[in-house]
Formats: C-alpha cells, sequence, structure tokens
C-alpha cells in the first residue's frame, strides 16, 4: 500500500513537473511512546469495561482457584502504569523536547481567530487551509488538550482507586493526598463515576482522531498515516 | 516497626490511661444507685463476658491485649462523663437500633448507663422541664460535657422547619449553642456526619451535616445506623485518651472507618474470582457469590461491618445476603446510584425534551459515539464527493 501510495505520489508529481521530499517527522522514540500508548488505552478500555460490569463468567470450580476478576484488575492496573509512564515522557517531550520545538509553535496559532475560522472553513470544505505556524491547527491542538486533560483525570482518579487495593509500597506513598482528591471528587464512589465518563471522552477521541489521520492521509497525501509508522512523511517541492 | 520503641510507647500510654481514669474517680457519679458491674450482672451477663467485651473493645481500639484490664475499669468511670444527645432532623433509628434490643448488649448497657443529661427519646421530661434540664446541663458541665447529635440539621431559609420545644429555637441554633461549650463533639450516624437522606437531592430543608453549622472539631461516626461498638468505641476512645482519635478524610475515626466494606468483606474471594450473583435467589446467591453486580457499594464504602457486626454481632448485610448501600458515605443517597443496581447503571438526569431521560453512563456514551460516528461517515462522503481545497 506505502508503495502504491509512493507510486501515485511520484506519478502526479512528475505530471506537476516537481519533484517530492521526505522528512522525517516522528523520531523512533516518539512513534513508539505512541503505539504504546494507543495500546495501553485499548487495553485499558476493555479490562475496564469488565471491571466496571464484569460480563465473564469463569467456570464455576470448587476449589479457590480461579482469579478472573483478580487477573483482569492486574491488567488494568499494569497498562495504566504503563500509560501513565509514556504520558509523563510525552508530556516532557512536548514542554522541553528540542525536536518538539514545532509542537510548543502551535500554540500561537491557537490565539489567532482567523486561523480558527479558515480552519473551521477547510473541514467545511469551504475554505483553503491555513498557513500554521506549528504542527498542530488550532481545532487540532485543542482536541489534544482535551485528550491530556481528560488522561491525566484517568490517571489521577485511577491513583486515587488504586490506593484502596493496594495498601503498601506506592499505594501507601500516595494514600493521604490521594484521599484528599477522593474528598475532592465527592467519595469513592463519584472517583469511580469521573474515571469512566472520562474514559468516554477518550473513546469518542479516539473516534476523531482516527478519521481525521485517515482524512488526511487520503486528501493532503502527504503520507500523514505512514509517518505514525516509518516517521517519514512526504513533501511536494515547490 | 521498632518492637522495643512501641512496648515504652504503650508503657506511657499505659500510664496515662492510669491517671486520667484515677482523675474521672474523684468526679461525682452521676445520680445513679447501681454501678455498671451491677447493672451489666442483672442483665444476665457473667463477669467473664464483660472482660471478653473489654477484650474486644480494646483490640477494636488497636491497643494490645494487657490494656484490657484498663479499659474494665475506664467503663466503670463512664458514668462520670456527662453526655448530652441532640436529635435533629432524623428518624431516631440511630438511639433505637442502639438501645431498643430485645437482648441488650453489653454496649448498650454502658450506654443505657451513662449519664445521658439530655437525651429526647429517653428522658421523662417534657416541655418546658425538658428545656430547662438542656439549659442546665448545658450551663453545669460547661466545657466538659460530651455532645452526641443525631440527625441533618436544616439551614438556610428552611432552618425554621426543624423548630423544637416552647423557646422556639430551631434545630440549627440548639446544636449550634450546644457545640460551643462541648468538650468533645461526636455526629453519631450519617445525617449529623454528612446531611444524610434528608439531604439528598433536592435538598428540600436545605439539611447539612453538624460540622457544617460549628467551626469546632466534630468526630463524624456515620452509619444507618453506626454499629453500637463504633459509637461506644468513640466514647471509650475519648474516655481512655482524653483527646479525638485519628481521623481520615471525612473526619471519622480511622480505627473503625480505615478500611472499606470490600476490603474486610467475607465474599471478596469471590469478588477476585469473578464470581457474581446475577440476580437475587439464583445458584450463585445460594453459594454466597459476590453480590457486586446486584449493586453492592463495598468498593466504595468506609466501615468496619463486616468485624463488628449488627444485633448483637448476629450478623451484616452482605452476610445475609444483600448487597451494602454504602451508607457510611457522604451524598450516598445521590452519588451510588440505585440500591439494587451497580453503580455503572446510575441515571443521569438528562432530559432533552425526554429523549435521554434517566440514561446511564454507557448510553449516553454510546449515543454520543453513534452521532460522531454518523457526522464521520456524512463528512466522509461530502469529502469525497468535493474534495477539500488544498
Amino acid at each position: 500500500m506505502k508503495e502504491n501510495h509512493k507510486d501515485a505520489s511520484a506519478m502526479e508529481a512528475q505530471k506537476q513537473e516537481c519533484d517530492i521530499t521526505q522528512e522525517m517527522e516522528f523520531a523512533p522514540s516518539y512513534r513508539w511512546q505512541h503505539w504504546i500508548r494507543a495500546l495501553s488505552i485499548v487495553i485499558l478500555i476493555i479490562t475496564g469495561f469488565y471491571i466496571a460490569e464484569p460480563i465473564i463468567t469463569p467456570i464455576a470450580s470448587s476449589q479457590p482457584d480461579n482469579f478472573m476478576y483478580a487477573l483482569f484488575r492486574s491488567w488494568h492496573i499494569i497498562f495504566g502504569f504503563v500509560l501513565t509512564w509514556v504520558v509523563l515522557y510525552k508530556s516532557y517531550l512536548f514542554l522541553f523536547g528540542k525536536k518538539n520545538k514545532m509542537e510548543r509553535k502551535a500554540i500561537k496559532d491557537i490565539f489567532n481567530i482567523k486561523v480558527w475560522f479558515q480552519q473551521i472553513g477547510y473541514y467545511l470544505l469551504i475554505s483553503k487551509h491555513p498557513k500554521l505556524k506549528g504542527v498542530y491547527n488550532p481545532l487540532q491542538f485543542m482536541a489534544y488538550f482535551a485528550f491530556y486533560l481528560m488522561i491525566f483525570l484517568l490517571i489521577i482518579t485511577g491513583f486515587v482507586l488504586y490506593v484502596h487495593v493496594y495498601h503498601n509500597g506506592l499505594g501507601a506513598f500516595m494514600y493521604e493526598p490521594m484521599r484528599a482528591v477522593e474528598a475532592m471528587m465527592g467519595g469513592l464512589a463519584m472517583v469511580r463515576e469521573i474515571h469512566h465518563i472520562a474514559m468516554w471522552g477518550v473513546i469518542l477521541f479516539m473516534l476523531g482522531h482516527i478519521y481525521m489521520a485517515i482524512y488526511n492521509a487520503v486528501f493532503v497525501k502527504e503520507g500523514a498515516m505512514d509517518a505514525i509508522f516509518s516517521g517519514i512523511k512526504w513533501h511536494k517541492k515547490h | 516497626m521498632n518492637i522495643t520503641k512501641t512496648d515504652t510507647t504503650y508503657d506511657t500510654l499505659h500510664k496515662e490511661f492510669k491517671e486520667r481514669i484515677d482523675k474521672l474517680k474523684k468526679l461525682p457519679q452521676m445520680d445513679r444507685k447501681h454501678s455498671i458491674e451491677e447493672i451489666i450482672e442483672e442483665n444476665g451477663f457473667s463477669r467473664r463476658d464483660f472482660m471478653k467485651w473489654a477484650g474486644a473493645i480494646t483490640a477494636m481500639l488497636s491497643l494490645p491485649s494487657t490494656f484490657t484490664p484498663l479499659m474494665a475499669e475506664a467503663v466503670k468511670v463512664a458514668d462520670r462523663l456527662p453526655i448530652i444527645w441532640l436529635h435533629m432532623a432524623e428518624c431516631t433509628g440511630c438511639t433505637e437500633s442502639l438501645l431498643r434490643s430485645a437482648n441488650p448488649s453489653i454496649d448498650s448497657l454502658i450506654f443505657n448507663h451513662v449519664s445521658l443529661e439530655y437525651q429526647e427519646t429517653l428522658m421523662t421530661a417534657s416541655g418546658w422541664q425538658a428545656e430547662e434540664n438542656l439549659e442546665n446541663a448545658i450551663e453545669k458541665y460547661k466545657g466538659r460535657y460530651i455532645l452526641m447529635v443525631e440527625g441533618g440539621i436544616p439551614s438556610a431559609d428552611t432552618e425554621h422547619y426543624l423548630t423544637i420545644g416552647g423557646h422556639g429555637h430551631t434545630g440549627k441554633e440548639s446544636a449550634h449553642h450546644a457545640s460551643e461549650h462541648a468538650a468533645a463533639i461526636f455526629a453519631i450516624g450519617t445525617c449529623s456526619a454528612f446531611g444524610g437522606v434528608q439531604a439528598a437531592a433536592p435538598n428540600p430543608s436545605n439539611a447539612v451535616a453538624l460540622s457544617e453549622i460549628t467551626s469546632k472539631p466534630v468526630i463524624n461516626v456515620p452509619g444507618c445506623p453506626p454499629s453500637e461498638k463504633n459509637i461506644v468505641g468513640t466514647l471509650m476512645h475519648y474516655l481512655l485518651y482524653g483527646t479525638l482519635p485519628a481521623l481520615d478524610v471525612y473526619n471519622r475515626p480511622k480505627w473503625a472507618y480505615r478500611l472499606r466494606i470490600h476490603d474486610l468483606c467475607e465474599r471478596r474471594g469471590h469478588f477476585d474470582a469473578g464470581e457474581f450473583v446475577e440476580q437475587f435467589g439464583d445458584e450463585g446467591a445460594k453459594d454466597g457469590f459476590c453480590l457486586y453486580k446486584v449493586g453492592c457499594k463495598g468498593p466504595y464504602t468506609f466501615n468496619n461491618c463486616s468485624k463488628q457486626k449488627f444485633n448483637q454481632g448476629t450478623s451484616w448485610p452482605v452476610q445475609a445476603g444483600f448487597g451494602c448501600i454504602g451508607c457510611s458515605e457522604p451524598n450516598f443517597w445521590d452519588t451510588m446510584g440505585t440500591v439494587n443496581e451497580p453503580l455503572s447503571n446510575k441515571l443521569y438526569h438528562t432530559t432533552f425534551g425526554g429523549l435521554g431521560a434517566d440514561a446511564t453512563a454507557d448510553r449516553i456514551g454510546l449515543s454520543l459515539l453513534t452521532a460522531t460516528a454518523v457526522g464521520i461517515a456524512a463528512h466522509a462522503a461530502i469529502s469525497a464527493y468535493k474534495n477539500p481545497k488544498e
């Protein structure tokens, strides 16, 4: 498929009598964190739904050696921690990474109302894509911003739920501050609900994110979809 | 933990308790003809039963067994502490559950015996005399009495919904006045601790917790009702230490409310195994499976029910096959959803012209997801027909 895409682009480029260049858009570490994050989120959603409503019933056993629910919970917690570290790593990259300067530059466009209208117009198919200072358009940036808010909300509420399951070690270390968060949110039942609702926010984000990525790959023809696998994006030479 | 260090700590503590009990002993016994020992014996408890009880309370307060004789001593001077018990907006269930049992436990006997200076359910006085008793008690034991309050307190412009006695004092006024001069304040039951059922949305009487109307520290002993052991234990703790116990984030004594129902549950093994009662009366219910799917709120509730139990230690809800309703948590009526439904079935009042009334989070999520998917499909179709501008 990649070959076809390259061929198509090349052919088109030939037709327009201009060449295309490749650019390393995503470094390997960036691609890895993206896919580890994606995998964690998928596993967390599946195991999370089971934890909320245990729909799978194990074969009854008279021996006390059945740990179906505990197993789902362990995977949920394991990938919860994986997600936490990866999100912290990505947040660090965004804030301080040298190669992530273009991500930070996108903040400037948020304060430009013209770019907003132009971008909305582009999605409504009535105006051209605006020229951007960074790698994200304002709508995209706000979507990512909301996504990270929800992820951090999920991490915090997840920790509150965690300290009540594992009382030693990290659980003991975080216990007091997490109980303060619990009281702030109105009790453990509310924490559990907020955790659940924020997950729905992430699911909605994922749908939009995947659609926009495919949309970009199909219509902008710069290999946006390839880039998150191979790291390489294609540009037309002017 | 360093054992020798702990030992010396306990020695000091033992000495302190002893001094405090001796001090209390010197105070006059409150108009009683019989000692607590006589009363306990009259009710058919042997000395051995009594010591067993003292041992249990000692363990409950996380003290070593060497403190048991001291606890037995402390109970004997419990009638030296004046107690004022106020009823606010409530059902009197806390008092009733503690005192009106066919076979009173040692806990209820002690509670009957302690010097209740004012208790609307128990006292003989009525009308003006009752009000006078309250005033006198507050005046006489200023700064020394323990205030126990049962019930939520109507406030704001509906404060007068609770008005008691000939002077027409509102509940808020009486509770505030009594709190001002108390040595220690215990909020007994979920209503006075967190507002309780009458504070549930839309809270027509603007009922609030006792801690909302006084700036003094309030020890919350929530539960609907709290177990007799938690009430008497809080009292015994104060009697021995003379200070407030270690409290959790909701001002509940840690010795009773440190862990969740879920952590102490006898059905926890079935929870981890994924073995659930699907509906009441099914095979799982007969086998004592976990009640999570029929709405047990144990995972969100902090209390020691499985250890202390109710009705003289006979049973407790989960043992009897009914899930926890979360009664010792703030706003449990609103936050925990329907009693016999798991939290994931909690309904949100989303009335878009009646379209989404009373939907669960999952239903709302799925609806939004579907709407998004439809929007995406439409956008994709139009984009394919009319390409975006480059």
